[in-house]
This record gives structure tokens, C-alpha cells and sequence, in this order.
């Protein structure tokens, strides 16, 4: 009988102990990315790593998006294994010619002689004002490319179990989406170093199984979504059955059609637009296996159709909020006029206690 | 090596990539190759002088122009006539196309369709060597378009920065397609290269192996025993349009006269003796390679999807 030991732990903390195993295991593995090895360390995700490994592994780099992931797609060429970071999502367009154009496509256009194993991870903002340009949530987007392994880890050990599959099994390039409000959540953690994942590192999981509704979710909306199920099933007797979909690129299509099959009610909740993103493909997939599985229209949630706002006045309507997260699953599941009473509050202030600036 | 015998082996490379390229202006219209064919005729000198200095272990990035590059890296012509049909046994699988040829086991590590986008790679190619003491040199070639491109610059700060053993080559044939270098930027390639702290060398005659090859010599010395970068500029000319096998002398964007000074100096055209002499064993060689393109299968449907992960 072994003992899983269970741990209450971060999730900056469980990035930070997948970056220093990643060191400390594989000697080719470099961290290179803006202020990785500055005081802050990248929202203390690869803090005092430089002065436990050496500067020639955890290093800082000029401001030229597009030239490093070049540098790292060549040093992935040559034997090294590089973490990219860029501290927000948005700046990752800057490499998206290395990335769309040449990392993904290099085993394919060259007859799969070659392999490229990275790890870029991007961090997505949100609140205080990040507005426009430092609040993009860009998955969709990779993801449409072939050749991306795109994810989105929404826990501790989600983190832990695909940063280590990444670097120890995985020879192509993959994108990590972390969301900037998840690094101070605390969530318990059974991973051991190196054991066998129970699941694809890479795929979905279902975080919790109900019959009234199946809810696939993305990043930091799973852990509203796990929130919101918790308060249903307590008030209401709903059950919800949550899907993290975890890997945007190479989601379980067969979780989820079971699942939908099972409720017969679907919500997809994305932390970005819903227009040609993460609603739109799942949706996809259910109405091209068997439309008739749905008891009701599917509904999405995500963004609102315009660029992000910074007055917090406007930023509330921009994103959904938990209350209307709520509203939308009492209804797919009741019906319209259920007549359920519901809080007149948010039921959590994540966004309104983070303090930025950044 | 003697000053003959050299000259006698890199006039060997340079006229095999020109024969290898006239063959494949003649097979073109048949379109047994349908792959856009940027061809390096008038510039093969650079790509011999270049790789007659490197080892098999030197890394070697280049452009969507480096039929040049692939066969003076060692690559093999049977697999890249393949590769040019679309067959299977090409060096992509047939999945590259002329754009795209790449050759791992000689260190001809890719060539792209994206102008400027390997220069970057052949930095991080420099990085890996410098930290896991591999002692290669990584080369980039590219035009003077390329180095109008933001990551060009970012790629010389970069190596500048860390202080990499990268050498980048700039085959300066004067054109972007049809735009001339005078109406695209004001700076001189080498001389900017200065402002980074790297240190560089012009060429004027591009189509001179001999002085190349000597230049060169010098170069990877240095680059392989300081791990510092370097910049290389040669001059030279390109003889066909842009993308495609023709001539393109007839429309007013570039002169006939220009043409024929280069012609004039090149001595793939101007030593007869030499031509006459190696041409027959090459052209076997080449005869057969396409021999082999044309009996080779295409690539079975499941191929398709292969590859991709």
C-alpha cells in the first residue's frame, strides 16, 4: 500500500518546484526569459533559481520576442532544452513567427528528421487594469495550428505532471497558458516526482462527475466552475460534471461526448472570446458526432466582443461573472424560468482583493 | 593541398550545384517538379567558400535559395532530386520541397520560406554548442533583404550579447525579388555589423571561390577559437528571376550590362578547360539522381498525417 502524502500548496509554488526539478534532472534544460532571474522571478516562479543553478541556465534576455524563440528553437536544435516565459500572454504575438511558422511545422517540412522540444510558457492577466494589451487569452489561436501541443494548467499538480512530462518525455514544442490569478490559490497536491501520471499529461480530466450538466472549462474558469458546482449542489441538489479540458490543442473529444451524452446539457466556460475559440470548437465536436445527444441549445462563456477595458466599471461587464456563470447552469438545467432564488453577491472576491499592479 | 588541386576541388563544387540547377531549369517544364525553385545560379561560389571551411559537426541554416548550401554541406544529390519530385525517398520525405530542403546528418539543419526567420536559429544552435562545449560553429545565410528584417538585428545583438560562436553570412545579390537594395535601406551590412561589437569582412567578388574560401578559413578559425561571432558580406549576383528558372534581363528593373560583367568574371563560364574536364563525370551523377527521383514512390497516403507531434 503506498501512502500518497497530500500537500497544501500554491500553484506559483508548484511552478517554481517544476522549474527547479526540471534543473536539477535534466542538465540540458535553461530558462531563459524577461527578469527570470531578477528578485521578483517571474511572479516567483523561477525565484533564486539562477543562484542555485548558474546564470548560464536561468538567464535574462534582450526584449526580442521573435529573435529568442529563435534562439530557443535553434538551442532545442542542438541539445538544449529551453523554458521560455513571457510574463504575459499578449507579447508571445511578438514570436508567433517562430512559433506558427517554425516550430511547429520543423519535424513535419523536413520529414521528421528534426525535433524541437521547448517549453514557452505565457502568462494570461487579469484585473487592476491590465486592460488591452496585458489581458489576452490567446489559446484558441495556437491551438488551431498543427504541431502546437497548447495547455492550460488549471492546478498544482496539473502543473507539475506536464511541465515534467514536457521536459522528461515530450520531443516537440509545447505552450503553457498560466493565468496570473492562479498563482496565489492554494490546492492540495498528491504528485509524487516521477510517478506515473493516472491520465495524459497533455489531455483532459473530469474534476468532478454529476448527472444534470456537463461543464468543460478552461484555466481559471475550472476552478470557478468547481466553485459554483460546489454551492449548486448544496443549494439546488444540481449536479454538475466538470471537465477540465487542460490541453486546448489535444483535448479528450470522447470525455467529453461521453459526458454530454450522460447530461445531455453542455456549458463551455473559456477565459477568452468565444468567436472561433474553445466554445466554437467543443461545440463543434458535439454537433458533428450526434447533435441529438443535447437536451437544450449549448451556451458558452467567455469575454465580451471587445478588446479589454481598464476601468473596473467597464472590466466587471467585460468578463463574465460568477453570478451570471450561475444563472446560466440553473437555467440549462431547470429551464428558463426555474424560479430558484439566487445570492445577490459575487460568490467569491478573487478579482476584486488581487491588488496589482501586475 | 596545392593552389591547383584546391582551386580544382571548389571549382568541382561550384560547377556541380550550377550543372544540378541548369538540370533542373531543364526539367521545369515537364513540371515532374511542382515546388516554387529559387535557384542560386550566380552565387554558387559563396555557399563552396563557406562550406569547404566547415566540418560535418558545423550547423548550417539557411533560405528558401539553398540548393547551394545543401549539396556543398554534403548533402545527397539522390535524395534531393527526391525531394524536388515529391517522392519518399526525398530528404523532407517529400514533404519540404525545394523551399525547405535540410540535411541533419551533414549539418545542413534547415532552410526556410520566411525571409530571415533561421538566422535566429543558428544563435541558439551557438548558444547549445557554447554550453554543452560541443566546439561547432553555426552559420546563417541569408540575403541583404534578410537583414532588414527586426530579427536579424535582434539575432547580432543576441550573439553579440552572450558572446556566441555564429557566423552570418549575407549574400548580398543587391535584390529583395525586384526591389533594389539603394530604395530598401541606407546602412552597409558589414559596417553596421560594428555597431553590435561584431567584427566582419566584406567580399566583393562573389563569384571568386578561391577568395572566399581563403576569407573564410580565417573566419571560422577565429569564430571556432574565440566562441565570438562574426559577420560575413560577400557580393554577388543573381542570375535568374527571383522564383522560377528564367532570365529576367528583358524587363527594366536591373541592366543586361551588369549581367555581363558578372559573367564576364565568373569563372563557371569563363574556364572552359575546367568545365570541359569535370562536366561529363558530374552530369553522370546528376543523371542518375534523377533516375533515382523519378523511379522512387511518392510517399503513401498515411504519410499525411504523419510527423506532425
Amino acid at each position: 500500500m503506498v501512502t500518497i502524502s497530500e500537500k497544501v500548496i500554491t500553484y506559483k509554488e508548484a511552478l517554481l518546484r517544476s522549474m527547479d526539478d526540471a534543473l536539477a534532472n535534466f542538465p540540458g534544460v535553461v530558462i531563459m526569459g524577461q527578469g527570470v532571474d531578477d528578485h521578483k522571478g517571474t511572479f516567483g516562479s523561477t525565484i533564486n533559481l539562477a543562484g542555485k543553478y548558474g546564470k548560464d541556465r536561468v538567464f535574462d534576455i534582450p526584449l526580442s520576442e521573435e529573435g529568442n524563440a529563435g534562439v530557443a528553437i535553434g538551442a532545442a536544435l542542438n541539445g538544449l532544452y529551453p523554458i521560455q516565459t513571457h510574463i504575459r500572454n499578449d507579447f508571445s504575438l511578438l514570436a508567433s513567427n517562430q512559433l506558427i511558422n517554425i516550430a511547429a511545422k520543423y519535424k513535419y517540412m523536413y520529414g521528421g528528421h528534426f525535433e524541437v522540444p521547448f517549453l514557452t510558457r505565457m502568462i494570461i492577466g487579469r484585473s487592476w487594469g491590465q486592460g488591452a494589451q496585458h489581458s489576452q487569452s490567446l489559446q484558441s489561436l495556437f491551438a488551431h495550428i498543427p504541431g502546437l501541443v497548447v495547455i492550460m494548467p488549471s492546478s498544482a499538480d496539473a502543473v507539475l505532471e506536464s511541465y515534467h512530462h514536457a521536459v522528461a518525455n515530450y520531443r516537440g514544442p509545447v505552450i503553457s497558458i498560466e493565468h496570473r490569478l492562479l498563482y496565489d490559490f492554494t490546492f492540495k497536491s498528491t504528485y509524487e516526482y516521477g510517478a506515473t501520471a493516472q491520465h495524459d499529461p497533455f489531455s483532459s480530466r473530469i474534476v468532478r462527475s454529476g448527472k444534470d450538466i456537463t461543464v468543460v472549462a478552461t484555466s481559471i474558469m475550472v476552478i470557478e466552475a468547481q466553485r459554483i458546482a460546489d454551492y449548486l449542489a448544496k443549494e439546488f441538489a444540481i449536479g454538475c460534471e466538470i471537465i477540465d479540458l487542460h490541453s486546448v490543442s489535444h483535448y479528450d473529444k470522447d470525455m467529453i461526448l461521453r459526458s454530454v451524452r450522460k447530461t445531455g446539457k453542455l456549458l463551455v466556460a473559456d477565459t477568452s472570446w468565444q468567436a472561433y475559440g474553445v466554445s466554437a470548437e467543443i461545440s463543434r465536436v458535439v454537433c458533428e458526432s450526434d447533435p441529438s445527444m443535447l437536451k437544450a441549445p449549448v451556451i458558452s462563456l467567455g469575454m465580451q466582443p471587445s478588446p479589454c477595458p481598464t476601468s473596473k466599471h467597464l472590466e466587471d461587464l467585460f468578463y463574465p461573472d460568477d453570478l451570471s456563470f450561475t444563472e446560466k447552469i440553473i437555467e440549462l438545467v431547470k429551464g428558463k424560468n426555474h424560479g430558484l432564488q439566487l445570492p445577490g453577491r459575487s460568490l467569491n472576491e478573487v478579482y476584486k482583493k488581487f491588488k496589482g499592479p501586475f | 593541398m596545392s593552389m591547383n588541386k584546391l582551386y580544382e576541388k571548389l571549382f568541382y563544387e561550384a560547377l556541380r550545384i550550377r550543372l544540378v540547377e541548369e538540370k533542373i531549369i531543364e526539367i521545369y517544364p515537364t513540371d515532374k517538379i511542382q515546388s516554387p525553385v529559387h535557384l542560386s545560379i550566380g552565387q554558387e561560389a559563396v555557399a563552396v567558400g563557406i562550406c569547404n571551411n566547415l566540418l560535418p559537426t558545423d550547423l548550417l541554416y539557411s533560405s528558401y535559395r539553398s540548393h547551394a548550401y545543401y549539396i556543398a554541406k554534403g548533402a545527397d544529390l539522390d535524395k534531393m532530386f527526391a525531394e524536388l519530385y515529391g517522392k519518399e525517398a526525398g530528404c523532407g520525405k517529400g514533404k519540404a520541397g525545394s523551399m525547405h530542403l535540410a540535411e541533419k546528418s551533414v549539418g545542413f539543419m534547415g532552410s526556410s520560406a520566411i525571409v530571415a526567420s533561421t538566422i535566429s536559429h543558428a544563435v541558439g544552435s551557438a548558444l547549445a554548442s557554447k554550453r554543452l562545449n560541443k566546439g561547432q560553429v553555426s552559420v546563417a545565410t541569408f540575403g541583404d533583404g534578410a537583414s532588414e528584417e527586426g530579427s536579424y538585428h535582434e539575432s547580432l545583438s543576441f550573439a553579440a550579447a552572450f558572446r556566441l560562436p555564429v557566423i552570418f553570412v549575407c549574400e548580398n545579390n543587391g535584390l529583395a525579388i525586384h526591389s533594389k537594395i539603394e530604395q530598401r535601406h541606407t546602412y552597409v551590412v558589414h559596417e553596421h555589423a560594428k555597431a553590435y561589437g561584431v567584427k566582419s569582412v566584406y567580399i566583393e567578388e562573389g563569384y571568386d571561390f578561391m577568395k572566399i574560401n581563403k576569407v573564410m578559413a580565417g573566419v571560422v578559425e577565429y569564430v571556432r577559437e574565440t566562441g565570438l561571432p562574426y559577420v560575413v558580406e560577400v557580393k554577388t549576383y543573381r542570375y535568374k528571376e527571383h522564383v522560377g528558372i528564367g532570365d529576367d534581363h528583358n524587363v527594366p528593373y536591373r541592366s543586361v550590362d551588369e549581367f555581363n560583367e558578372w559573367k564576364n568574371a565568373d569563372p563557371l563560364i569563363q574556364d572552359k578547360e575546367s568545365i570541359a574536364k569535370f562536366s561529363a563525370k558530374i552530369n553522370d551523377e546528376i543523371a542518375r539522381a534523377v533516375k533515382f527521383a523519378e523511379e522512387s514512390p511518392f510517399p503513401a497516403d498515411s504519410e499525411l498525417l504523419a510527423d506532425i507531434y
